[in-house]
């Protein structure tokens, strides 16, 4: 060992050296570091941010810590000014109340058939044409895309009446208009002339299949995106090997485009469990229980006293919150696929 | 029966399209069968279902329908009466039109604006990202249809209520509601010179800070996207060179997501005239719900849709010019 301050580069064997040198004193190096303007913004940025996501943190889960702890009022806690956000009386009688006269198994069971249908189909659907737009050019195909777009600019509530009227009057280009099959109904021959397809999943069932359905148009989108920053080569490589187009599809292109597939899964699983406009458009009130007929007061849970407006308003959050709990479990499962397929897509192109 | 049977076949003609490729046809004119075969769905649905709704919805905001027993209905032309009923007749429409049209208009930027900074704030890495961006995504999945317009009635509820008894048992709504008063505000900027117009507007934000976190989801993905897609090699020449954060944000981020600014302010408009909190679009439904409302609603619909089409192209005629495009040369 070599001590000496003013040597600065020893050598120690053959393959080695030893380098000495005058380090800054622990203070002066800690002064450096902690005092410098750029590691104090950076830590009152970091607090900053901290303490700005805190807050919008709590601007979005307020209200459900709000709805839970309303659910589980009783009609004394909201005439007891004392109470304001945890029950002194709790109850589950909002819940039973709600589960009892709402059908809301049923509901349960028939939304998710519904939201599953739909959720994978637009899936799948939306993949293939997403898949077309992106890896085929051929005449027409800036139209078509177009049109895809234009789906997506035209509200589907701009189109609420015909969306009614097509489905009550099913017809395909007025063909069984020209054929009109007939079926005797109380011993009179009636031309039919068309098909009532309301009050069943059909409606959605061939929008879904037809890419057609609610923010389908921004599926497709997504979906060919991504598919653009997907290289060429891998399909090349595919039909070298002798696949067609639709085996490469299905065994090269779709286990690789899962995680996106997860998220638009999750996009359109949800958005069709929560949807409001399309089943109340397509459903009548009378025929099958469905999520929007969840919404509602329970006639055994009294509302008639000084709060019941507060109380209706509770009740009301308590069938949202039944609503939403399958919901909120799939979320729990799926949100990391939520930001992950997106950053994957590369949707910026 | 033509078509039906071509929407009933179309799988059978996908497991066929390999064996045709085998018969001659030069590889560019295969591909274009195959593309063609891919977005069949779209173009049976566009043709049967899409371009015929379309149709009818602009048919019946000139007509007046009535249902005609033993299935169907029938049409009467009536011209231009249903827009004139709408805009001369009824009494609240322009109103709310205005006043939608003025709330959309205040709402893009603040929406756009506010996503932006969520998502350049939840790209930086820190303790509980992956916390926060699970919170800041619930809305995306739950506060839709249903929820949102739960959540609608019940901030009116709560707004009505507050001002009479004391004990808010569902305190949230009336907490996102009311974070601030315009006093806390006036007090803070009364020595700045700024409008009046400004100030409500400030307020008017931050009272409505829940509605914006809510509707900002899909755009905080898209920019979050769009963060993800800037090559790291971009920021650390920068850093070499000297630029602060503050510098690289406004000459490095902004241009390389400009393209992304421009998409999401289209989808803001367009997700916000579809909302249901939307006041132009509750009036349209509420008239549809009216007796022989429902051709009144469409034509209202589509001259809505019509204004809110010349915003939109307004808006992308500006943005755009603005907006950097990256050039990759292939």
């Amino acid at each position: 060992m070599n001590a000496q301050n003013t040597t600065k580069i020893t050598k120690e064997t053959k393959n080695s050296i030893h380098v000495d040198f005058e380090r800054t004193s622990k203070k002066e190096r800690m002064r450096i570091k902690y005092l410098s303007s750029s590691f104090v913004i950076g830590v009152v940025w970091w607090l900053f941010r901290f303490i700005l996501l805190l807050g919008l943190a709590y601007v979005v889960l307020m209200p459900f810590f709000s709805k839970v702890t309303g659910s589980f009022m009783s009609p004394e806690d909201f005439i007891d000014v004392t109470v304001k956000y945890i029950p002194k009386y709790p109850t589950l009688d909002t819940y039973k109340a709600i589960i009892a006269e709402s059908h809301y198994w049923q509901a349960c069971v028939n939304t998710l058939a519904l939201s599953l249908f739909c959720g994978v189909s637009q899936t799948f659907i939306c993949a293939l044409i997403g898949y077309g737009f992106a890896k085929f050019k051929f005449k027409g195909s800036t139209l078509l895309f177009l049109l895809v777009v234009l789906t997506m600019v035209i509200p589907h509530q701009t189109l609420q009446l015909s969306l009614f009227m097509k489905f009550r009057y099913f017809d395909i280009l007025g063909i069984l208009n020209l054929l009109g099959g007939g079926v005797s109904e109380k011993l009179e021959l009636i031309k039919i002339t068309s098909i009532n397809l309301n009050n069943s999943y059909w409606p959605l069932a061939l929008l879904s299949l037809t890419g057609l359905a609610y923010r389908n148009g921004l599926y497709v989108f997504m979906m060919r995106q991504f598919y653009r920053g997907v290289p060429d080569e891998l399909e090349e490589s595919a039909y070298l090997d002798g696949c067609g187009t639709f085996k490469t599809f299905f065994s090269i292109i779709i286990p690789l485009s899962i995680p996106m597939m997860v998220t638009i899964f999750l996009f359109a699983f949800c958005w069709q469990w929560t949807d409001d406009f399309y089943t109340t458009v397509f459903f009548t009130s009378s025929g099958m229980k469905l999520m929007p007929d969840i919404i509602m007061t329970p006639k055994s849970l009294d509302t008639d006293f000084a709060a019941g407006d507060l109380y209706i308003s509770a009740i009301r959050n308590t069938c949202g919150l039944l609503v939403i709990a399958p919901l909120i479990v799939v979320y729990l499962f799926g949100q990391r696929y939520l930001v992950q397929g997106i950053e994957r897509s590369g949707i910026v192109g | 029966m033509n078509n039906e049977a071509k929407l009933q076949q179309a799988p059978q003609k996908i497991n066929a399209a390999p064996k045709k490729k085998k018969k001659g046809a030069s590889l560019d004119s295969r591909k274009a069968r195959a593309g063609w075969l891919f977005v069949l769905p779209f173009i049976i649905g566009f043709v049967i279902i899409y371009a015929p709704i379309v149709y009818d919805s602009i048919l019946y905001s000139f007509t007046k329908i009535s249902i005609v027993t033993g299935g169907g209905y029938r049409l009467t032309w009536v011209g231009l009466a249903n827009y004139q009923e709408a805009l001369f007749v009824d009494a609240t429409y322009i109103q709310t039109l205005s006043a939608g049209i003025k709330q959309l208009i205040f709402d893009i930027p603040a929406i756009v604006i506010f996503s932006l900074f969520m998502a350049v704030m939840m790209n930086e890495k820190m303790v509980g990202r992956a916390a926060f961006r699970a919170i800041f995504f619930i809305p995306v999945i739950l506060s839709t249809g249903l929820i949102d317009k739960i959540d609608q009635s019940n901030q009116l509820l709560s707004y009505m209520g507050d001002t009479t008894s004391m004990d808010m048992g569902d305190g949230g709504a009336e907490q996102t509601n009311q974070i601030i008063n315009a006093m806390d505000v006036e007090r803070l900027f009364r020595n700045m010179v700024i409008g009046e117009e400004l100030l409500d507007y400030v307020v008017g934000l931050v009272n409505d800070i829940y509605d914006i976190v809510n509707r900002s989801g899909v755009q905080m993905l898209i920019f979050l996207a769009a963060l993800q897609s800037i090559s790291p090699a971009i920021y650390e020449s920068c850093q070499i060179d000297g630029a602060t954060q503050w510098e690289t944000f406004w000459k490095i981020t902004l241009p390389m997501i400009s393209p992304m600014i421009l998409v999401n302010t289209v989808y803001t408009v367009i997700d916000s005239f579809t909302s249901a909190d939307n006041q132009v679009m509750t009036y349209i439904d509420k008239v549809y719900d009216q007796p022989s409302g429902n051709v009144l609603s469409s034509a209202m619909a589509w001259m809505y849709f019509i204004i809110v089409m010349v915003i939109i192209a307004a808006v992308a005629g500006v943005l755009s010019a603005y907006t950097f495009y990256q050039r990759q040369e292939r």
